[in-house]
């Protein structure tokens, strides 16, 4: 039995699932104070059931998220090593940002070692002003994390945290790597806080399983593995629902998975029983990050989306929400309550649903039941449009090769997975919008923590082998090693394989779940006064998210 | 997060999987360490500057210029297309007003291609700028476009397409012809009978540095500009007058490419060549991105530029300020002197165009009709070494009926027996024609 638990904005929804199904679902209020909503969860989740055990518990909370956003971030130096581009300042953060020497140019050579003094100079400002953190970033640092490496060796003793850029992301990509950096630190305390208390409870309900946290790329960390990149914790509810998504609908095909929530509804996409991953990285509040995510996009329709007559005369639903619908004692009607009014839904009281929707269809000169009908169709035929452009978007992401140009693979969904409140009331309009097959899990309300529950450990790294100059790099591990000038891609892809493995291990994977993936690689000729000097290889592997167990192949609802 | 002052598209094709021969400079490497610089810089999330998939380009978008012979696929590969295809897509990022201006990275590169194509010349064998100047004609129906050349190289595959059009005004600024590929490019180059003064050729000395380039793009490139007012101007964007560039001996900067592209603030621009792929093109483009952006280019510079640049000696600032004092009247009050030409007679002109890249020799005779209403049709008689010997036609845009009539009759009368091939290029009907 494994224990999955997601923590949204109104409820806290837990999931029991074992290999003879999903045994329980539990939605407790989401409370103001987080721990106090967990233990309600957690005990809510086991009562009344006999001891079970529990194989492991996964938690997907909005800690690192509120975080940010309600501005409760620990102050944080940071000491950044640029050289030529964009001005280092404009990326500025936190209450002592400083920039020092030191520069490595593209290819990871040295130009300008870190300057000891300088360093020593600002550690001591930091001092002053009482800063006990520090991130150090530099520009290209995932090419040589040697000069990030000095500067920790110099002031470890005087900061409780360090954070150092290149461990974070080894892709490129200088002022998210800054903010991140900053993130990780500022979220340290308060994370390291919260997985301690998180444990006392645990241990108070006598809950000893292993326990991770979800990450918003949709895999997941051991908790007590997490404490050096909190940041990466945050915004993991959609990763949530989409692993719920491939959980509950089980199949290879390429589709479209709507979480249809009250104000807003999610999309992503899954092929091959994974979930399509961002490009870049996801955005924390006013960050933005190089931690890895789904791809995904919201548009401003859902449940209780404010239903209005623009000046056309046309109806519109979204993107705005004014409080609860109508049926719940709202002031606007809400597709909400034409679902009620058509008798498709019960929630709240049907008579002032009715009332509003009557009165919407006088001001349109419609019938109340044609009325509702259409505002169903309008809420669905916005959700198909912003798919398209969702699809669209994907779909235009530039390539970087003949091959793939010529290529051109192209996501196109063929069914869609709708979960979410709304779900099971809207497919048939949302079938009809999208021309496509839709599908309703039966666990549509709860797929979200039924996703954390089935989540499996994932991680990446990145690998920069440079025969000319020697050496072999794979920062997020502060890996460093000497190669020969006939280090090929094959040995690369050893080397990518065996660290990431170990990573998984040690962030918690079950062994039988290393599957390495990778996912970029490129291998360049270096030529140089028309000879062949070295050979330049990039390499991406990762654990792709998906689901831990065989058995969780077989929870199939659709 | 930052702000772009203008929206401004970018299309990055760095052809990863092509290159001209191993070892060549136009190789899978060139674009690697720019797209590592502009990846860790940052730029993809800058607001207001967005990244284009590119596309192929058309058949029918090469034959609005090029005459391939003895066909496309012979003489094209899917990355000339490809890169053809990126300028494409930038133009029709800013003409249908999604930013404000757009930068071409692509590669291979164009400006050596010229209207016949037997093979590649000068790493060249599709004149990208050309193939996106007249998509935008066809599609916008715009006319006056000014292409102004950056590259260390003269330009000489754009001046020949545009040699006879009065309405597009090539400038091309390079290093000296006598000293360097493909050795033309001469001031007295200044375009056929119908578009005299249309071509506008800057040679510049060996070693010219950041004070000379923009000094002459001051005063003879803008004032050039602001009396011709087109309504684009595109730039080749080379990057080969770099100081550290293997191929070349100028001495230009990255800090001298930003304030360039800043003072021509082009619509749109399209790499050309630029081999210092390592030390110099990551800080070349970056500046260029962030100059066309409007945004802050202080910092870009070579790593080492502080100790390695040498300013441009005197001896070259007063023979370019000479220079700019000669050439100024001599383009504006059009004193190049020449042969008069009595409207409605046919001017003729032989020359071979030589190949390097593929060997090539072409000899040409050309055929154009002296017209005071429009570009003139011409003709070119062209035998290579490969031994093709075809006959072009080509009846420009809006062409007055005297010239579509002629034009016509030329293609009609000549027997295929004749030659291998017979092509018309029929841009006021918009036909191509082969026999």
């Amino acid at each position: 039995m494994i224990l999955g638990l997601d923590v949204g904005g109104t409820h806290t929804d837990t999931a029991l699932v074992s290999p003879g199904g999903v045994a329980r679902v539990v939605k407790t209020p989401t409370g103001s104070d987080l721990l106090e909503t967990l233990t309600e969860a957690l005990t809510r989740a086991l009562e009344t059931i006999p001891l079970v055990k529990l194989e492991r518990m996964v938690f997907s909370t909005t800690l690192a998220t509120n975080a940010v956003v309600q501005d409760r971030l620990d102050p944080v130096g940071m000491m950044v090593m640029a050289g030529p581009g964009i001005d280092p300042e404009l990326y500025s953060v936190g209450p002592c940002y400083r920039t020092i020497p030191g520069v490595v140019d593209h290819r990871g050579k040295e130009v300008v070692p870190p300057d000891r003094r300088a360093v020593e100079g600002i550690r001591e400002e930091m001092g002053w002003l009482g800063l006990d953190k520090v991130g150090v970033v530099g520009k290209f640092s995932v090419r040589h994390p040697g000069h990030e490496m000095s500067v920790r060796t110099w002031i470890k003793d005087h900061f409780s945290h360090v954070a150092l850029g290149h461990r974070i992301s080894g892709g490129l990509n200088f002022p998210r790597r800054i903010h991140t950096t900053y993130l990780n630190a500022a979220l340290n305390d308060i994370h390291v806080e919260f997985v301690q208390s998180l444990q006392a409870t645990l241990d108070r309900l006598g809950l000893d399983a292993p326990s991770y946290l979800l990450k918003p790329e949709g895999g997941t960390i051991l908790m007590d593995r997490s404490f050096d990149q909190p940041a990466h914790t945050a915004q993991s509810g959609p990763a949530a629902s989409v692993i719920g998504a491939i959980a509950l609908h089980c199949t290879p095909q390429t589709s479209l998975v709507l979480d249809i929530g009250g104000t807003t509804t999610d999309m992503a996409v899954i092929m091959n029983s994974a979930p399509l991953l961002n490009p870049t990285g996801v955005r924390i509040g006013p960050y933005k990050t190089s931690i890895r995510s789904l791809y995904t996009c919201s548009i401003g329709v859902g449940g209780d989306s404010e239903v209005r007559i623009d000046k056309q005369g046309n109806l519109r639903v979204g993107p705005n929400r004014q409080g609860p619908p109508a049926a719940m004692g709202g002031s606007v009607p809400t597709p909400t309550d034409a679902l009620v009014f058509l008798g498709k839904l019960k929630a709240g009281r049907a008579s002032r649903a009715c009332d509003a929707i009557e009165k919407l269809a006088q001001k349109i000169e419609k019938r109340p039941e044609e009325t509702a009908e259409r505002i169903l169709e309008e809420a669905a035929r916005v959700i198909a449009e912003g798919a398209s452009q969702f699809i669209q978007e994907i779909n235009s992401q530039p390539v970087y090769t003949i091959y793939e140009l010529i290529e051109d693979r192209k996501v196109e969904p063929e069914r869609v997975v709708l979960i979410g409140g709304p779900a099971l009331c809207l497919a048939p309009y949302v079938q009809e919008a999208l021309g496509l097959p839709a599908a309703v899990p039966k666990h549509y309300k709860a797929a979200n923590a039924i996703g954390a529950a089935c989540a499996r450990v994932t991680t990446e790294i990145n690998l920069h082998a440079d025969t000319e100059m020697g050496k072999a790099v794979i920062p997020e591990e502060e890996f460093e090693t000497s190669i020969g000038r006939d280090f090929t891609i094959e040995n690369a892809r050893a080397m990518a394989g065996e660290r990431l493995k170990e990573r998984a291990l040690r962030q918690g994977a079950n062994p039988e779940e290393l599957q390495v993936t990778v996912c970029d690689e490129q291998v360049f000729g270096m030529v140089r006064d028309f000879q062949r000097v070295g050979t330049n290889i990039r390499l991406r592997a990762q654990i792709t998210p998906g689901l831990t167990r065989k058995w969780m192949h077989e929870l199939c609802e659709i | 997060m930052l702000k772009a002052e203008k929206k401004m598209g970018l299309i990055f094709f760095p052809a990863y999987d092509w290159a001209i021969s191993p070892n060549h400079p136009e190789r899978e490497e060139r674009l690697l360490y720019t797209q590592d610089q502009v990846l860790e810089e940052g730029v993809l999330d800058i607001e207001g500057i967005r990244e284009y998939r590119t596309r192929p380009a058309t058949v029918e978008d090469i034959r609005r210029v090029h005459f391939c012979v003895p066909d496309e696929p012979s003489v094209t590969t899917e990355s000339h297309m490809i890169s053809a295809g990126g300028c494409i897509v930038a133009a029709d990022a800013v003409m249908k007003k999604e930013v404000d201006c757009s930068f071409a990275l692509v590669r291979p590169p164009g400006h050596h291609a010229t209207r016949i194509v037997h093979g590649n010349r000068g790493f060249c064998n599709v004149n990208i700028e050309a193939v996106m100047i007249e998509y935008i004609r066809d599609t916008y129906g715009v006319r006056k476009v000014a292409v102004v050349d950056t590259d260390c190289h003269h330009g000489d595959g754009t001046q020949d397409v545009y040699w006879h059009d009065p309405d597009t005004l090539f400038i091309s600024l390079h290093q000296d012809g006598r000293t360097l590929y493909p050795g033309t490019g001469f001031p007295n180059e200044v375009g056929g009978p119908n578009a005299l003064g249309a071509t506008m050729n800057i040679p510049l000395p060996p070693h010219t540095g950041e004070k000379g380039i923009l000094y002459v793009l001051e005063n003879l490139i803008m004032p050039a500009l602001e009396r011709f007012q087109p309504e684009l101007i595109i730039n080749s964007a080379g990057q080969d007058n770099h100081y550290l560039d293997p191929i070349t001996n100028m001495n230009f900067s990255a800090q001298g490419y930003a304030r360039l592209s800043k003072i021509l603030n082009p619509d749109i621009a399209v790499l050309e060549g630029g081999y210092s792929i390592e030390s110099a093109l990551p800080y070349v483009n970056l500046g260029i991105i962030l100059a066309m952006a409007g945004m802050d280019t202080t910092h870009v510079k070579e790593p080492r530029y502080d100790e390695q640049y040498r300013p441009q000696e005197d001896r070259i600032s007063s023979y370019i300020e000479r220079l700019v004092e000669e050439l100024g009247p001599y383009f504006f009050e059009g004193k190049w002197g020449g042969p008069t030409y009595e409207i409605g007679s046919v001017a003729t002109k032989s020359r071979v165009i030589h190949y390097d890249t593929d060997m090539i020799s072409d000899n040409q005779t050309e055929h154009v009709r002296v017209c005071g209403d429009c570009g003139g049709c011409w003709k070119i008689h062209s035998s290579s070494t490969r031994g093709r010997r075809v006959l072009v036609v080509h009846i420009p845009r809006n062409a007055c009926p005297e010239c579509v009539k002629k034009g016509m009759d030329w293609f009609d009368r000549e027997e295929p027996e004749d030659y291998d091939h017979v092509f018309l290029q029929d841009r006021t009907n918009r036909q191509y024609l082969v026999k």
